[in-house]
């Protein structure tokens, strides 16, 4: 009974971390309409310079630089690229952005070698006990950080100017400039939470129980894909839910592997969230918050 | 005189480096003063808005020429939310108001440019003022209001920014003539408080009751302007926008054999207590008439009143909620849009839709596709029997070509295409299908009066050589006037007359539709 | 006509490749197989996606699976995996025809979804079917893969072997060199159906399907069918191209068939220009042979380092330049190389006066209909 409730919790936690992910998905996407497939490389970047950092400028010094080079990235991507593109499609958009995603990718991986760099987390490889369950620290805050973050972002879209306009700009940018609302700004500031939510994210995916910074991280944020669809395209909440889900499905597919591979295979933890997501596309294209699609004649 | 609040000097619009949407236009706006805008749809109406409140870009548009003033500054270079600030605020057509957002936050974002708390709460006082509706439903989705209510949300939201000037695109559009009014008397209150209005109308008798002065454009040039007054006594307006008197030109029954005698012989068209929602909004309720075989039958009405979600049932497009279509035996409603195209219902669309990388001539064999009958295979391996065909069509569509006057365009890729050519190789397209049935929608929309003669002309030959149906969906009712043999009058998805073009002009409902209550 | 000269740099193009072998070396023959495996994926790719408007991220899934039924009816039963033992032509043909099937399940969900939407799902098709390669070991072999028999034709065969030594004019044609010839009879087959495809019918049904589906199905063109065929296509393309590089490689193995050889195919097509059958095929040289040069001439390189030492080694060098070729593509050339090379030509070629402007309003104005 208790592995049963450990895996649930490390697969809600987890799940927790990949709506992070997820969430900034669907915050580029109703911002600048772009799916960023370059999303994986941002969370390794934020990884990635808290670990080269700590050592010189102590953990928190360098959390706040991986949280800040992470949001300038995006940024600067939308700024220079995204914005300049010679034919304003999404599918062109997704292609240049797996272009970014490819230059990133390769010059972070060959910075980062064979070495498996550390966080230098101060929580380490501690583990919180409650009764005969236990969970890593990590997990543990991540789930609380997670929360703390998800909260944030109600307030800013509901409750702030910035937000407001933000929402206003998503749902008919055209409209929004003729109130006076910069969609440049917006789009920036959409760009820049995406990017803060991915550095948060892939903290959390390098400390315990992760070994440390590997360029596989990246792949995480492929795996919070299906977590993005399944809530709905342009819902935040619905990238919370997707998010849970799909932690806690690959989270059991995963811990009762050897139960479940007579029938399914070896590995089916990776496959699964893409089934899930496959699924959810043919039954209800728009997700399980999102808006319906408009087609227009 | 003071200094003019806004002033547009020689303005000229492209939209897409190609099709020019204004030329040399001038207009001022003097301090409190409200101006209206007349003209008919495709004049260039709204291109004006958006190049004064510099909204031009992301629509493909641009500013080649003129000059815009706006209190005393220059607005070239200005973007969309420079001028926001400066004090300058549009409502845009169609209201387009933030539909998942509720009614306070749709206001919020209205006054997102104002920084100031104070300021903020006084024009938002100021708009629960005006519209006491709008702070009763303040904490539901902007998209639950009724249209009215939604244009009322509209203007509230740019009265959030407190503007010098409020540009207003057809708030008229889609109302029913009691709430037309009642805008017309908000438009006028907001004005007493103190702002200016530019107001852009098709509807004219609303626009020349509100505004002190007024300018009708046509094809993007301005052809009149002065005191509402003046125009509203001018015999152009009148006769063009005010609907008086209008010559009837009789239009003599052709009993004519096909000229091609392969096209099927077009069948009755039965339209059936036809009906069709989107989600609340009911935008077909209960029309039905029928098109008897080889006639031309007009759809007209106002903007909003329904008329293409009518082409588009007939095309198997959208789907009817209730009632049914008939055109000989076969039940439209049931079918698919290609199904219903492989009957010969062939149609234009409003806004034309071409592939504009290809050139004219392919186009055209689109037309050909259902008359074609080599598939996938033979076409990749280029069988005789597939170049034998793809060569016969070509023929064909070279004739069509002809017909139309565009043959010598027939290896010019469509997107360096005028406007009107573009408007003649779809109507080209859809009679390359070789229809029994032809469905035209808005045909004419922004011709010149000289284009849209010729295309009457067309029109009239096609039918007498070809020998088909044609429903011909109009908004300029003069155009069908000399051409269709009966005419629906269709109002907010209602019939509201049917009959003869004489008839159905005469008809009181029909004046009061179009020309507002005060008409009647 | 305007067509003479293209056939002509066709024909001229087409003699190069048929004398290139005489004088390559065998590194050389062997990029030049795998551009030209490749060159037939990318074709078939742009035929979806650059004519028929249909996102796939998941071509390497359709590549994959015609690589394995190759190497699968054609192999044979082993201690670990079992084969037909087919013919290799049988084999090839299966693997086009398995392929193609496959699209034509998938077509459905294509049926509901478009563009970047379709694109995910294509995303997820591709680890469900690297999950089934892992884990069918039995037909697959697993993650090391199986070996592929070599190409043979009715006792001769495409390898080194059968005859033993094969010359011609006092070359001598090893296995790389008759495989290369194998390859460009069926990448010129491919090619020229591709382009029959493109010009007819069909390609004109597809191309309207992507520029509005309501206006093709107003046309009598059905949308559904459309999308279908264009799947079953490229499927079909995807299978021989699959089977081609387990030929040239002589080993299947799932990492072959990742994400990245996706993301590849779809760089290829968009370098070269969405819908341009010769843009596809000068994509699919780059993206293919860039590594693989950078490879063979890093010592020749100054600014390469060896691999693992840290510094820029050779495929980390192709990875960059690679991706900023696209993003370069896309922010500055639009329509890809193809698009370039047409505008060029409209430069060098007086075109025919069109009639005046008319002055008229856009039909964008006219927006807000419901």
């Amino acid at each position: 009974m208790s592995y049963l409730l450990e895996q649930v919790l490390n697969g809600l936690s987890y799940g927790l971390v990949l709506s992070l992910i997820a969430a900034g998905f669907a915050i580029v996407f109703t911002s600048t309409g772009v799916l960023n497939f370059a999303h994986g490389s941002i969370v390794l970047l934020g990884a990635y310079l808290v670990a080269v950092l700590h050592d010189s400028i102590g953990f928190w010094p360098a959390v706040l630089v991986g949280l800040a080079g992470a949001a300038l990235v995006g940024v600067a991507i939308n700024a220079v690229l995204v914005r300049n593109l010679a034919d304003k499609k999404p599918d062109t958009a997704a292609i240049l952005m797996l272009g970014v995603d490819i230059v990133l990718l390769t010059e972070l991986t060959r910075r980062i070698g064979n070495q498996v760099l550390t966080l230098g987390a101060p929580w380490g490889a501690s583990v919180v006990r409650f009764g005969d369950v236990s969970l890593p620290t990590g997990r543990v805050l991540a789930a609380g950080v997670t929360v703390v973050a998800f909260g944030a972002l109600w307030y800013l879209f509901s409750r702030t100017d910035l937000g407001v306009g933000m929402r206003a700009a998503a749902a008919d940018g055209p409209t929004a400039s003729l109130m006076g609302i910069r969609l440049s700004r917006t789009a920036a500031t959409g760009w820049a939470l995406a990017g803060v939510l991915a550095a948060v994210a892939g903290i959390f995916l390098t400390s315990f129980p992760a070994p440390g910074v590997a360029p596989t991280v990246a792949l995480s944020a492929f795996a919070a894909i299906p977590a993005w669809v399944l809530g709905g395209f342009d819902s935040v909440p619905g990238a919370v839910i997707g998010g849970l889900l799909i932690g806690l499905t690959s989270a059991l597919v995963t811990g009762y592997e050897s139960d479940l591979e007579p029938f399914l295979g070896s590995g089916f933890g990776e496959v699964a969230p893409y089934v899930v997501m496959i699924v959810v596309l043919l039954v209800r294209p728009s997700g399980l918050l999102g808006s319906k699609e408009a087609v227009r004649v | 005189m003071s200094a003019p609040l806004l002033s547009v000097e020689h303005l000229d619009v492209v939209y897409d480096g190609t099709i020019t949407a204004l030329s040399d236009v001038s207009l001022t706006v003097a301090p409190g003063q409200v101006v209206a805008v007349l003209g008919s749809n495709g004049a260039g109406k709204t291109s004006l808005l958006r190049a004064v409140s510099r909204s031009l870009q992301p629509y493909g548009g641009a500013v080649t020429g003129g000059t815009i003033t706006f209190a005393g500054q220059d607005l070239a270079g200005a973007d969309a939310a420079d001028v926001v600030r400066r004090g300058l605020v549009q409502v845009p057509e169609g209201r387009r108001i933030f539909r998942d957002l509720t009614v306070a936050e749709n206001l919020r974002a209205g006054g997102y440019t104002v920084r100031d708390k104070a300021a903020r709460a006084e024009a938002c006082d100021r708009v629960f003022d005006l519209f006491p509706i709008l702070a009763e439903r303040r904490d539901q989705p902007g998209g639950l209001l009724s249209g009215g209510q939604q244009q009322m949300l509209a203007m509230g939201r740019a009265l959030m920014a407190s503007p010098q000037l409020l540009l207003l695109d057809e708030p008229s559009l889609g109302l029913a003539p009691l709430l037309v009014d009642q805008i017309g008397e908000i438009v006028t209150e907001i004005n007493r408080q103190g702002t200016a209005v530019l107001l852009i109308e098709q509807n004219a008798v609303m626009g020349l009751r509100v505004a002190h002065a007024a300018s009708v454009l046509e094809i993007g040039r301005v052809t009149a302007s002065g005191t509402a007054d003046e125009l509203a006594a001018s015999d152009d307006v009148q006769e063009r926008y005010l609907g008086v008197a209008v010559p009837v030109v009789a239009t003599e029954v052709v009993e004519s054999e096909p000229a091609i005698p392969t096209a099927e012989p077009p069948q009755r068209l039965r339209v059936e207590g036809l009906t069709v929602r989107f989600g609340g909004i009911t935008a077909l309720s209960e029309v039905s008439f029928t098109v008897e075989p080889g006639t031309v039958h007009a759809l007209i009405g106002p903007n909003g009143a329904g008329k293409s979600t009518l082409v588009n049932v007939l095309g198997g497009t959208y789907r009817a909620t209730e009632g049914a279509v008939h055109y000989g035996d076969a039940e439209l409603t049931a079918l698919r849009p290609d199904r219903v195209a492989g009957l010969g219902v062939a149609r234009t669309f409003q806004n034309i839709s071409l592939a504009l990388e290809d050139t004219v001539e392919d186009n055209l064999l689109v037309g050909r596709h259902r008359l074609m009958r080599r598939g996938l295979v033979p076409g990749m391996l280029r069988l005789p029997g597939a170049r034998r065909e793809e060569r016969e069509h070509r023929e064909t569509v070279g004739g069509i070509a002809e017909m139309l006057g565009i043959a010598h365009l027939l290896r010019t890729p469509v997107h360096t295409l005028a406007y009107g050519d573009r408007k003649r190789v779809e109507m080209g397209r859809a009679l390359a299908a070789r229809p029994s049935l032809l469905l035209l929608d808005e045909p004419v929309a922004g011709m010149t009066h000289g284009e849209s003669q010729e295309m009457a002309e067309t029109i009239r030959q096609v039918r007498r050589d070809l020998g088909l149906s044609i429903v011909l969906v109009e908004h300029d009712m003069p155009f069908v006037m000399g051409l269709a043999e009966q005419v629906t009058v269709l109002d907010f998805g209602k019939k509201i007359a049917e009959g003869t073009p004489a008839a159905v002009q005469r008809d009181p409902e029909v004046l009061r539709a179009y020309l507002g209550a005060a008409a009647a | 006509m305007s067509d003479l000269p293209r056939r002509i740099s066709g024909l001229v193009l087409l003699l190069v490749a048929l004398a290139l072998p005489l004088v390559m070396s065998d590194f050389w023959l062997q990029t030049g197989l795998f551009v030209m495996a490749t060159a037939i994926g990318a074709v078939g790719l742009t035929l979806l996606v650059g004519v028929a408007g249909q996102l796939s991220l998941g071509h390497a899934a359709f590549a994959a699976i015609g690589a394995y039924v190759f190497a699968w009816s054609t192999g044979e039963s082993t201690t670990s995996v079992s084969g037909l033992g087919l013919p290799p032509v049988l084999g090839l043909v299966l693997a086009a025809v398995v392929s193609a099937g496959v699209g034509a399940a998938f077509s459905p969900i294509a049926g509901r979804l478009r563009g970047i939407y379709l694109g995910l799902a294509t995303l997820g098709l591709v680890f469900v079917v690297r999950h089934l390669l892992v884990n069918l070991d039995q037909w697959t072999g697993g993650f090391v893969g199986r070996s592929v028999e070599p190409f043979a034709v009715l006792g001769f065969s495409f390898s080194n072997r059968d005859p033993d030594y094969l010359a011609i004019a006092g070359v001598e044609f090893s296995g790389l060199h008759r495989l290369w010839y194998l390859f460009l009879l069926l990448a010129v087959v491919a090619i020229w159906l591709a382009s029959n495809l493109r010009a007819g019918r069909t390609g004109r049904a597809w191309a309207n399907v992507r520029d509005s589906e309501t206006a093709a199905a107003a046309m009598g063109i059905g949308v559904a069918g459309a999308k279908r065929s264009a799947f079953v296509v490229s499927s079909a393309y995807a299978g021989v191209a699959g089977a081609m590089l387990a030929l040239a490689y002589g080993r299947v193995a799932p990492d072959v068939f990742s994400l990245t050889a996706s993301v590849d195919f779809l760089v290829m097509i968009v370098l070269g220009g969405l819908g341009s059958v010769a843009g596809a095929v000068v994509g699919a040289v780059f993206v293919t042979s860039l590594p693989l040069v950078l490879a063979q001439y890093s010592s020749a390189l100054p600014f390469l380092a060896a691999p693992g030492s840290g510094g820029l080694d050779p495929s980390t060098a192709a990875r960059i330049v690679y991706g900023l070729a696209i993003i370069a593509v896309l922010v500055f050339l639009r329509g890809g190389l193809a698009g370039a090379a047409r505008r060029l030509r409209a430069r060098l070629r007086p075109t025919p006066a069109v009639g005046q402007p008319a002055v008229a309003a856009p039909s964008r104005s006219k927006e807000t209909t419901r």
